[in-house]
C-alpha cells in the first residue's frame, strides 16, 4: 500500500502510517473554503468510526459542517491541541493539523479513496 | 464536510428550478428544528430547493450549535425563556417577533457550493427588495472574529448579515441588523437557517432587544408581508424558476418522522452538549 495521501469526496484526507494506523485530516482546499474556523469537536479515543459517517464537527463563522470518516476503524488518537489552535489546520493541514488517527478495519479501504491527481481534478486544482 | 465541489460534474444536468415554500404555523423549538431537518432530507431526496417560513410558540431562545449552554443559563434576562439548540451555527436568537426560515438546498445545486454563495443569494434578494422600497440596506462584507463572540446573533456582524441604515440606530455599528443566517452543511444537502426580525420583542430588555423591519420600513413602502412576498419572488427569480407556494403545513405526511427527530432537540443531552 502506497503511503501517500488519499482523499474522500467530502475533503478529508487519509494517510497510512508505518505502524498500520491511518492519519486523518482535512484538505487544504476545504480549510480555505470553510474560512474563519471557530470551534471543532473531536471524537474520544476508542470511538468506532464508519466510512462515510460523521466522526466530528467543525464550525466556521457562518456554517457548521460534519467531518466524515474516510475509512472505518477505531480512533487510537485525537489531536486534542487542535480545537484551541485551529489556525494549525490552515498553516499545516497535512502535518501538525492532523485530526485523528484510526486503526483501520482493513487498509484496503484506502483504495476506494481518490489519489492526489483525482482530488486535484475534483477541486479544480492543477 | 459538504462543500459540494463534487457537484461540478452534474451542473449541466437539468435541475428542477422552482422554489417550494411552505408557511407553517408557529410551533415549539424542538418541533421547528426537527421539521427543518426533515425538510433538508426531503430536499436531498427530491433534489429541489425547499423553504419553510415559520414562527415560534411559545416565544423561544435558540442557541447556535456550539454555543455554551452556560452563557444562556447565566443570562438573567432569559431565565424564564424556553430554549432549544439549533443544528446550525451562529449566536443566540430570541424568537417570537421574527420570521424564521429554513432553506434546504441539495448538494447538486449551484447555491450549495461554498458557504457564501447561498448567503449572497438569500440576503441579496432581500437587500434588493428593501432598496426598491426606499430602505437603505446592505450586506456586511468583512468578518471580525471578535464580534463573533457576542452571545446574541443580532449583536454580531459577519459576512452576509443584512443591516439597514436608519436614524434610530444607536448601536456601535451604526446600523440595525434585521436578518441573520447560519448554515448546517450536511451530507447531500445544505440547511440554512435565518431570522428576519419583524418588530421589537416587548418581552425582552437589554442586549437582547432589537428593532425590527416593521419599525424601520418607510411609510408608504408597503407592509412587512409585502416585503416578504417580494423577497420570495426575487429568490425564485434568482433560481430562474417558479415560486411555488405550497398549501398546508410542510409536514403533513411527516408528522411521525418529525416527532421522532424532535426528541433529539428536546433532550438535555443535545441542549447541554456544550
Amino acid at each position: 500500500m502506497e503511503k501517500s495521501r488519499r482523499y474522500a469526496k467530502s475533503h478529508e484526507w487519509a494517510r497510512l502510517e508505518d505502524d498500520g494506523a491511518v492519519t486523518v485530516g482535512i484538505s487544504a482546499y476545504a480549510v480555505e473554503a470553510l474560512t474563519d474556523l471557530v470551534f471543532m469537536q473531536l471524537p474520544d479515543v476508542g470511538t468506532t468510526v464508519t466510512a462515510g459517517e460523521s466522526f466530528g464537527e467543525i464550525e466556521s463563522v457562518k456554517a457548521v459542517s460534519d467531518l466524515y470518516a474516510p475509512i472505518s476503524g477505531t480512533v487510537v488518537a485525537a489531536n486534542t491541541d487542535l480545537p484551541s489552535q485551529l489556525e494549525t489546520l490552515g498553516s499545516d493541514p497535512y502535518g501538525s493539523g492532523w485530526v485523528i488517527r484510526v486503526q483501520p478495519d482493513s487498509v484496503e479501504q484506502l483504495d476506494a479513496l481518490m489519489d492526489q491527481e483525482a482530488y486535484d481534478k475534483l477541486t479544480g486544482g492543477e | 464536510m459538504n462543500l459540494s465541489v463534487s457537484s461540478k460534474s452534474s451542473l449541466s444536468e437539468k435541475q428542477r428550478t422552482g422554489l417550494y415554500v411552505w408557511r407553517d404555523p408557529p410551533a415549539s423549538g424542538g418541533w421547528n428544528m426537527a421539521a427543518d431537518e426533515a425538510l433538508a432530507r426531503r430536499s436531498e431526496e427530491t433534489n429541489c430547493v425547499l423553504m419553510r417560513l415559520y414562527g415560534w410558540h411559545p416565544h423561544t431562545v435558540s442557541l447556535g450549535s456550539f454555543q455554551r449552554f452556560v452563557e444562556f443559563s447565566e443570562t438573567r434576562e432569559l431565565s424564564h425563556w424556553p430554549v432549544v439548540r439549533r443544528s446550525s451555527g451562529g449566536g443566540a436568537i430570541i424568537h417570537g417577533t421574527d420570521l424564521t426560515y429554513g432553506l434546504a438546498v441539495p448538494s447538486s445545486h449551484d447555491w450549495s457550493r461554498g458557504t457564501e454563495k447561498l448567503y449572497a443569494a438569500v440576503h441579496g434578494a432581500l437587500v434588493e427588495e428593501l432598496r426598491e422600497r426606499h430602505l437603505s440596506a446592505h450586506m456586511v462584507e468583512a468578518t471580525g472574529k471578535e464580534a463573533e463572540q457576542n452571545f446574541y446573533c443580532f449583536n454580531r456582524r459577519a459576512f452576509g448579515d443584512l443591516v439597514v441604515e436608519h436614524a434610530s440606530a444607536t448601536s456601535s455599528h451604526g446600523n440595525h441588523k434585521i436578518l441573520g443566517s447560519a448554515q448546517r452543511r450536511l451530507s447531500g444537502v445544505v440547511l440554512q437557517h435565518g431570522s428576519l426580525l419583524l418588530q421589537r420583542n416587548s418581552h425582552i430588555q437589554g442586549k437582547g432587544s432589537h428593532i425590527g423591519l416593521g419599525e424601520v420600513l418607510p411609510t408608504g413602502s408597503g407592509s412587512v408581508n409585502d416585503v416578504v412576498d417580494g423577497w420570495l419572488q426575487r429568490l425564485a427569480d434568482c433560481l430562474h424558476g417558479e415560486l411555488i407556494a405550497e398549501t398546508g403545513p410542510s409536514y403533513v405526511t411527516e408528522n411521525k418522522d418529525i416527532s421522532t427527530r424532535a426528541k433529539k432537540y428536546e433532550s438535555t443531552a443535545w441542549l447541554q452538549r456544550r
